[in-house]
């Protein structure tokens, strides 16, 4: 990375233009909220009125031979392209207000909704999972074959928002998800993601201490590997004044790791036949950064058949990740951006700077999408309570459930593809080998333990949540 | 109290959001932090809008303060902001 003098009188016109515009606005997180309790409440509206939001929230179905495909798209062609423009409108809606450019965005995602409904219809070839076919991990191979083989322009990283999809995917999710479930299950993920984080945060930090490195770059390697990945990277790089060509190297490792664990840890859960909710638990402690972390759990969700031997139900796998690494994990990153900055403010060998630790920092960086996955749920437990089994299986499903999960497929989707579409390897920071070997403390600290306790110590009580 | 409020306004003014060696607009963080889009954003809660002090080359926080600091022309909106 080259070294730059960065003045406000130097910078681009276009980029005094982005500022303004993300000025007036939200950050990506209040965007996901609004947009996926929005989404949630058209569809309960449509519910409420006997009729369902399920004719745009199309997607492919099971298919056998390129005949009942290609029939498949042309019976529902109006409904796709209802869809695209649906999202087109309201996600250019919200990068125009975050500050990205709407022309380069609308090409960007067309080519990415184009993509991901090919790689939504092979992952529905009745013959997929015997060629390994998951959606999520072929969205990430083909992503990353574009970028790094082929190559795109850099104007259309526009519609590559892993973290925006991801968030909406989330929001989305809690609605699939009783509130029960959360209050049940929450304490257990807190604990068990608790327990992992720290242990995982010391073996990186006093491993890089031991290596040499400075206290404040080995606390943004440690929150990388703790936490939630390159969120906890830059979060505590900011909160411990971490020298600029700190967090990118933190960055290069998440990413290394975070992408190589997508396909070994479904492959390892596969080579042990955990249950699908034991195999999400197992993922969701170990992973990394949550948009990898879902692609690893939904892949191996969707393995669950009597064909596979894997127990249990793709939902399940969902359910227990993301129970532990959203509610378990991401929702402390405040907290420890608060106590790490205390620590370097006070602690160690101080800079230049007169830096002041504010508690306010535990709100400003709490990732908001949380809200929306828990209000999510909190409003369909609403909807859905008094409702006998049979009614919800034979009216709430398929009119009000089906249709927003099959919403949160396409934004889990095209999140998938972004990793693989901006992932450029050539691109990341070169490590060096201390912070690597730092890391890699951690990596076994986290997989280790992650398995003990997803596995071993809770495994019965992940095999059997419920979720629905 | 008139002096009190123009002595918090001066202090106020030069942290590092009203210094011209900081930068913390969020696609400018991502170009500078490679792979940042990969599996987060500069554009998340997260970021609490930190930002790149170009003189001491630190990445910090709006509040932080030093001896160094340049007036900024035109100050932004985006400064002034907290997710």
């Amino acid at each position: 990375m080259t070294e730059q003098t960065i003045k406000l009188g130097d910078q681009p016109q276009e980029l005094l233009a982005s500022q303004k515009k993300a000025a007036k606005n939200l950050t990506e997180d209040w965007w996901a909220v609004y947009l996926g309790l929005g989404i949630i409440v058209v569809a309960y509206v449509f519910y409420l009125s006997g009729s369902s939001i399920s004719w745009i929230a199309v997607s492919p179905s099971k298919w056998s031979d390129f005949s009942q495909l290609r029939a498949q798209f042309s019976k529902n062609a109006v409904h796709y392209l209802a869809l695209l423009a649906a999202f087109l409108v309201l996600f250019t809606i919200v990068v125009s207000f975050i500050g990205q450019k709407p022309k380069s965005f609308v090409v960007s995602f067309i080519f990415i909704f184009v993509l991901s409904a090919i790689i939504f219809a092979a992952g529905n070839w009745d013959q997929a999972s015997r060629y390994n076919l998951e959606p999520p991990l072929l969205a990430l191979l083909v992503g990353l074959i574009i970028s790094n083989v082929i190559g795109l322009p850099r104007w259309l990283d526009a519609g590559f928002r892993v973290e925006f999809y991801i968030k909406l995917g989330i929001v989305l999710l809690g609605a699939t998800l009783p509130f029960t479930l959360i209050i049940w299950a929450g304490p257990v993920a807190i604990l068990q993601a608790s327990i992992v984080s720290l242990a995982t945060f010391f073996a990186i930090f006093f491993t890089a201490r031991k290596l040499g490195l400075d206290q404040r770059f080995a606390a943004v390697l440690g929150a990388g590997g703790a936490v939630c990945g390159v969120s906890a990277s830059i979060a505590v790089a900011g909160a411990v004044r971490a020298k600029k060509e700190d967090p990118p190297v933190a960055i290069s490792l998440v990413v290394f790791w975070a992408i190589l664990l997508i396909f070994v840890l479904p492959f390892v859960c596969r080579l042990l036949q955990l249950p699908t909710g034991v195999g999400g638990a197992w993922i969701g402690t170990s992973e990394f950064a949550d948009a990898a972390g879902l692609a690893a759990a939904q892949s191996y969700g969707g393995l669950a058949n009597a064909h596979t031997g894997i127990t249990g139900t793709p939902e399940q796998a969902l359910a227990s990740y993301t129970l532990i690494k959203v509610i378990g994990r991401d929702v402390w990153i405040g907290i420890w951006a608060f106590v790490l900055a205390f620590i370097s403010i006070t602690v160690w060998e101080r800079n230049k700077m007169n830096s002041k630790n504010q508690a306010a920092q535990i709100w400003w960086r709490f990732p908001k999408f949380v809200i929306g996955f828990l209000v999510a749920s909190v409003l369909t437990s609403l909807i859905i309570h008094g409702h006998s089994l049979a009614e919800y299986n034979k009216v709430v499903k398929p009119t009000l459930i089906a249709p927003i999960t099959s919403l949160r497929t396409w934004a889990f989707t095209f999140s998938f593809l972004s990793i693989g579409l901006t992932t450029r390897f050539r691109e990341l920071s070169k490590a060096g080998i201390k912070p690597f070997v730092a890391f890699i403390a951690g990596v076994a600290v986290n997989i280790v333990l992650g398995y003990v306790l997803s596995v071993i110590v809770f495994g019965h009580y992940w095999a059997n949540i419920t979720t629905n | 109290m008139k002096n009190f409020s123009e002595t918090k306004a001066r202090s106020f003014e030069k942290t590092c959001r009203n210094c011209s060696y900081f930068q913390n607009d969020p696609a400018f963080i991502e170009k500078e932090f490679a792979g940042l889009q990969s599996l987060s954003s500069g554009f998340a809660s997260v970021r609490a809008r930190d930002g790149i002090c170009s003189h001491h080359q630190l990445y910090l926080p709006m509040e932080d303060s030093c001896s160094d600091f340049v007036l900024r022309k035109s100050n932004t909106e985006e400064n002034r902001k907290r997710p």
